[in-house]
């Protein structure tokens, strides 16, 4: 048995020193709104990427992704999928939306509807909507940071104290750093984490079979379909494959810290070398599926949520504290510093959306206190929501993503001169969107052809938009001419 | 600041290219979902998806160079 003292000293000690550096080295930037939540505007291609890339190795990516490979097989391949064809997405949409950004100054995602759709009410409905579904997103880094710390201390810490070290920690973080931290925060853990991956992914099935593809071999002769799609209609089957890359893929840059990111771009060309690059960066995600497969023959059984420790028991059980420390230490940072990105994304929606664009606060000042005041209670509904909500890593990102994918048709129609709707039929499509959802949520009814349920909603909020768009053009025709 | 970037805008090539990684990921991987044979030692589906996503860069390079100079 390991000792807890070494591998828990090792994550305090690298957590700490990333944390103290980052915002060290950004004492002299002077932290107003704007410094805080998109970074003055003044990230080049290097920062950008580190700062999207960072946001995509999270603590979902390192134990939610061998969770998968664990539990369900080819499934998890999705991930690998969405990632690249949303890059492509980016490349076009991205740059566009950069572009409204920086002619109006904006800050985050809901401003952007304001200034599309000039209208306060759809901001603030985009704001609500926003913050609420990055609680589940948080809850996700919360319970993988959680899962380690529970494996690194070889049983000695309970799940809710882990937990609420989390939670201290991500707070503490978010609190101080804003958003030059992340970034700065992200070099670090970005090293560290493609060296665990590393490990996890080449050494560990070396180490016990020879080859990640001796793995492949193994886990077939097992289980035959481990590595394919099943039937169209079954879950997790191909219709459910294809829906959810094509969901996922359009929600991945619908989501709050994306506009933070965006608009935090130096220039389109900053953010267009990104989505060209990006997807190489995608390739680690397979030494996650061999680490995933390697502990599925090693230490077989883990049901449900339980999966996500996949790698990690295998790690714990066969290697020093030392190097389960390290290990440990990188996946606190992958959970840690997005998580620091995403409350911040919601916090400065409900702050400038709906507290400041309602004259609740007032002044640059007062908007950057309620910030910070706002970080606090989107950390403690996550928590909150860890309590209730049992999932695992996946499904707690599935349920973020279908929820904030539903921005999507109201982001790309307002660009088209020809197309571009009514609020009213954004706001309706977007509340038929979410109404959708809460009713598979609430009812737990099966999705026409397996459908991965967020694309039942899209549809849904894209029919009703065009529809009430239909009604309100008519009418405001007739005013017209009235 | 305002590099040549800026002023430059995609062309329908430039959606084309994007479109074909885009269409292979989704609408592609029904018919790439099998075992046999196996690619560098990775099950047929798992190579297919790991081939396009080295490809994807090819093709959004392509798009890039297929932009136009707004005006």
């Amino acid at each position: 048995m390991g000792d807890p003292r070494i591998a828990l000293g090792i994550v305090a000690a690298v957590v700490l020193a990333t944390l103290a550096a980052a915002t060290f080295s950004m004492r002299s930037i002077k932290m107003d709104a704007q410094q805080f939540t998109v970074g003055g505007r003044s990230f080049g291609s290097l920062l950008l990427w580190i700062l999207l890339a960072g946001e995509i190795y999270t603590s979902f990516t390192f134990l939610g992704a061998a969770g998968w490979a664990y539990g369900k097989g080819a499934p998890a391949f999705y991930i690998l999928c969405y990632g690249t064809i949303a890059y492509a997405i980016s490349f076009f949409l991205v740059p566009e939306i950069w572009r409204v950004g920086r002619a109006k100054n904006l800050v985050t995602s809901a401003d952007f509807f304001v200034a599309q759709y000039g209208s306060k009410a759809l901001g603030g409905l985009v704001a609500f909507i926003g913050f609420v579904f990055l609680v589940p997103y948080v809850t996700l880094q919360l319970s993988g940071i959680a899962l380690l710390l529970r494996i690194a201390g070889y049983g000695s810490i309970d799940a809710t104290a882990a937990v609420g070290i989390a939670f201290a920690a991500i707070t503490g973080f978010t609190y101080f750093g804003g958003l030059h931290a992340t970034a700065r925060a992200s070099v670090v853990k970005d090293l560290l984490v493609i060296v665990a991956v590393i490990f996890a992914g080449i050494v560990l099935p070396i180490h016990f079979f020879g080859s990640p593809a001796n793995v492949i071999t193994r886990v077939l002769a097992q289980k035959p379909d481990w590595m394919t799609i099943g039937p169209a209609t079954a879950p997790n089957g191909t219709i459910w494959f294809v829906s959810t890359v094509a969901l996922t893929a359009m929600g991945f840059f619908m989501f709050p810290q994306s506009f933070a990111a965006a608009f935090s771009a130096k220039s389109p060309r900053a953010i267009r070398n990104n989505a060209i690059f990006l997807p190489f960066y995608q390739l680690l995600l397979l030494l996650v599926y061999f680490a995933g497969f390697t502990a599925l023959l090693v230490v077989p059984g883990l049901k449900g949520p339980d999966a996500d420790q996949s790698f990690m028991l295998v790690v714990q059980k066969y290697y020093p504290s030392w190097v389960l420390g390290f290990v440990a230490a990188a996946g606190t940072l992958a959970g840690l510093i997005p998580a620091s990105g995403q409350i911040l994304g919601a916090a400065s929606l409900i702050a400038k959306n709906i507290l400041v664009d309602y004259n609740i606060v007032r002044g640059d000042r007062a908007q950057t206190v309620a910030t910070r005041v706002l970080v606090i209670v989107v950390a403690a509904l996550a928590f909150g929501f860890w309590a209730i909500a049992r999932t695992s890593l996946v499904g707690l990102l599935l349920i973020a993503y279908s929820g904030i994918s539903q921005f999507f048709p109201g982001v790309v129609l307002s660009f088209s001169p020809r197309l571009k709707p009514h609020p009213i039929a954004v706001a309706t499509g977007l509340i038929v969107g979410i109404a959708v959802l809460a009713a598979y949520a609430g009812t737990g009814a099966k999705t026409p052809f397996g459908l991965n349920s967020g694309m039942v909603a899209l549809a849904c909020n894209t029919v009703s938009l065009f529809v009430v768009d239909a009604f309100a053009r008519r009418r405001v025709l007739r005013e017209l001419v009235a | 600041m305002d590099d040549d970037e800026t002023a430059s805008q995609p062309t329908v090539r430039s959606y084309a290219f994007a479109v074909v990684p885009t269409l292979a990921l989704t609408a592609g991987i029904p018919f790439a979902n099998r075992v046999e044979p196996h690619i560098f030692g990775l099950p047929f589906l798992l190579a297919y998806i790991v081939l396009w996503i080295v490809a994807t860069p090819l093709f959004m390079f392509a798009a890039l160079r297929a932009m136009r100079i707004r005006g």
